[in-house]
């Protein structure tokens, strides 16, 4: 795979590759098959957004792609190698529709602890931290608890902290989905915007027809494979 | 600091709260342990202590006896003056005696006392012990042939005061009964009063000079045995062995330290000592157990963090690392703050006990019972370790089970938990 002098794939080579992925989850007695042979591929700077009805296997996929859960069959790569939990927190960010911010930390050391659990912390990171927060809007609510913060404010901490490590591939799951129409459109505006900006590919799990538009790619995934 | 020991301090003292409760209330359990510990060891040590220190200060370091009297008592004296590490020695006769004190005006006189009359030389006891400072009203240079000093609580009971007569009556009296013949009482002069500290011997011993003693016992110039004094710093076991390696085997005479005197008693001092340890150390356990439930708990509270932690990339160890260091560290903050909540209890110690014995008016009952006049306290330095160490240890453990749930916990599902 082409690979820059920074070690970031070039743009347009495939960063993420799935073949003939399923999953399958117990039910009673029975299994019920999510996912039936999903193909993907993720190019570098790429956005792709996932669409399908609730239960369809949205978020199951994206656990797979982040490498959060083993597919029962199929094969993942990233950047051309198999998941590895060492390399995840480097390689990709992840967005939760819950934001999952730490409540004991303030909204500059939440982003910061991404960078922490690389065991990376010096001047550089600590700027780095500060201006990710300027550029989600939250410089004045850096020192912030996240209890102190609305849902917005949160959603847009938990951009930063995803692209705190320059990650390659930025995985949002529903981001939205927790937040009234307008607070949604503006952080889905923004995270465009910070992927395209740091040539982050994004893979965007959403209900929202207007927000999948948005991205470069929209795939609509129907009875376990994408449509 | 590498990110699970800081998300670690972070949770216990969140950023922005002055006053995190369940870290307060955590470190409190441990700390109350911890301080009950010291200030019941450091008591326990103390009455050791102060029962040493009188045992010493009575009976000298080594003591000398015959397997009947000491006939020549400077002869072997100046033989034990030659063994390396002895510093002094003094010759001492002793034996129960009854004392009267009939006082003016009271012809029916009162009960007699009998207690344990010690003959000593004085000249030569203050080498030897320190007994010069527990005297009051009074000087041991005033003892003479004629007088005695009593022990205060034996005073007490007679009701005789400094300056006034007791008299004597020795055992002898029963063997000059049996010839028809009359010892008469001898009359001794109080000449002051000594105070150990400790009921039992101020209130039983009385100090007379050793020629009155032989004279009471009709010893002769023989003596009971020879209280030794040895060098600081050295073993009173090792100074024993070198002096009944010294001492000539014809003599019949034979060392015994205060130590080997005593072991009974200091076996169960420093067996109650370790009994109050150990079972003290459970109110730390039990302490551990509601670390380790609000640990647990704070598990199942914060599960869709642990998987968060787990999708940015923390390994199942560090985030277990993260509950045992929270275990540790209220081991570490609840010994900081027991111990110096022990330590300031035993400075006031006495304040306490006075406080506490005025309001149940019990002064007099433990005087009476704990045989000292204020509360000893000697803290061990190893017992104090044994606490740090012990305390530590066990609320680290107190951590494993929370962080063995965390660690169990794969990301994916606790982040799917409601």
């Amino acid at each position: 795979m082409a690979t820059s002098v920074t070690g970031r794939a070039e743009i347009g080579s495939a960063i993420l590759t799935a073949r003939g992925l399923t999953k399958s989850f117990p039910s009673g007695d029975r299994r019920i098959e999510v996912l039936r042979g999903v193909d993907l591929d993720v190019h570098a700077g790429e956005s792709v957004s996932i669409r399908g009805e609730s239960g369809s296997g949205k978020s199951t996929m994206l656990n797979l792609l982040a490498g959060l859960d083993a597919p029962d069959t199929g094969t993942l790569q990233w950047a051309g190698s198999a998941p590895n939990g060492d390399r995840r927190a480097s390689f990709l960010g992840i967005v939760f529709q819950a934001f999952y911010l730490i409540p004991e930390l303030d909204a500059f050391q939440n982003v910061l602890m991404a960078a922490r659990m690389l065991g990376k912390l010096g001047p550089a990171e600590r700027t780095k931290a500060t201006d990710l927060l300027a550029r989600v809007g939250l410089a004045e609510r850096a020192h912030h608890l996240p209890s102190q913060l609305s849902g917005g404010e949160r959603q847009r901490v938990a951009v930063a902290r995803a692209l705190m490590n320059s990650p390659q591939l930025l995985l949002a799951d529903e981001p939205t989905g927790n937040l009234d129409e307008h607070t949604g459109d503006a952080v889905i505006e923004l995270l465009l915007q910070l992927c395209a900006e740091t040539k982050t590919a994004l893979v965007l799990v959403t209900h929202n027809i207007e927000h999948a538009a948005k991205t470069q790619r929209a795939l609509f995934l129907k009875e376990g494979v994408f449509r | 600091m590498p990110w699970y020991l800081y998300l670690a301090l972070k949770q216990l003292f969140p950023t922005g709260k002055r006053f995190p409760f369940f870290t307060a209330i955590s470190i409190v359990g441990v700390s109350l342990g911890v301080a009950v510990l010291v200030i019941a060891t450091s008591v326990m040590g103390g009455f050791g202590a102060k029962i040493r220190e009188m045992t010493v200060d009575t009976q000298g370091d080594v003591q000398v006896r015959a397997s009947g009297l000491i006939a020549n008592a400077a002869a072997t004296q100046a033989q034990l003056a030659k063994i390396p590490g002895v510093i002094a020695t003094t010759p001492f006769a002793e034996g129960p005696v009854a004392l009267i004190y009939e006082p003016a005006g009271n012809a029916g006189g009162r009960k007699p006392q009998f207690p344990a009359m010690q003959g000593i030389d004085v000249d030569r006891i203050g080498s030897v012990v320190p007994i010069e400072r527990y005297i009051h009203d009074g000087a041991l240079a005033d003892l003479d042939d004629d007088s005695v000093i009593l022990g205060v609580q034996l005073a007490l009971s007679l009701g005789a005061r400094v300056g006034e007569k007791v008299e004597v009556y020795s055992p002898r009296g029963f063997e000059t009964a049996k010839r028809d013949e009359v010892l008469l009482p001898r009359e001794l002069r109080i000449v002051g009063y000594f105070e150990f500290g400790h009921q039992a011997l101020d209130n039983s011993v009385a100090l007379v000079t050793l020629r009155t003693m032989q004279d009471l016992y009709g010893l002769g110039s023989a003596v009971h045995g020879i209280n030794v004094k040895v060098k600081a710093g050295l073993d009173p076991d090792v100074a024993t062995t070198r002096i009944n390696a010294a001492l000539p085997p014809t003599a019949n005479l034979h060392a015994r330290s205060w130590i080997d005197l005593n072991q009974d008693f200091l076996f169960v001092l420093q067996f109650e000592k370790n009994m109050m340890f150990f079972l003290l150390m459970f109110i730390v356990v039990v302490a551990a157990f509601s670390v380790t439930s609000s640990l647990l708990i704070a598990v199942v509270r914060k599960t869709r963090e642990i998987g968060l932690l787990g999708a940015l990339g923390g390994k199942p160890r560090h985030v277990a690392a993260c509950f045992c260091f929270q275990g540790f560290i209220i081991g570490v903050g609840g010994t900081i703050v027991g111990l110096a909540l022990g330590f300031s209890v035993l400075y006031v110690r006495d304040d306490i006990v006075r406080l506490f014995t005025q309001l149940t008016q019990s002064e007099a009952a433990l005087v009476r019972f704990y045989q000292f006049s204020h509360l000893p306290a000697e803290s061990d330095p190893s017992y104090i370790f044994a606490i740090i160490v012990s305390t530590v240890v066990i609320t680290t453990l107190a951590g494993l089970l929370p962080a063995w749930r965390a660690a169990r916990l794969k990301p994916v599902e606790a982040l799917r938990s409601e």
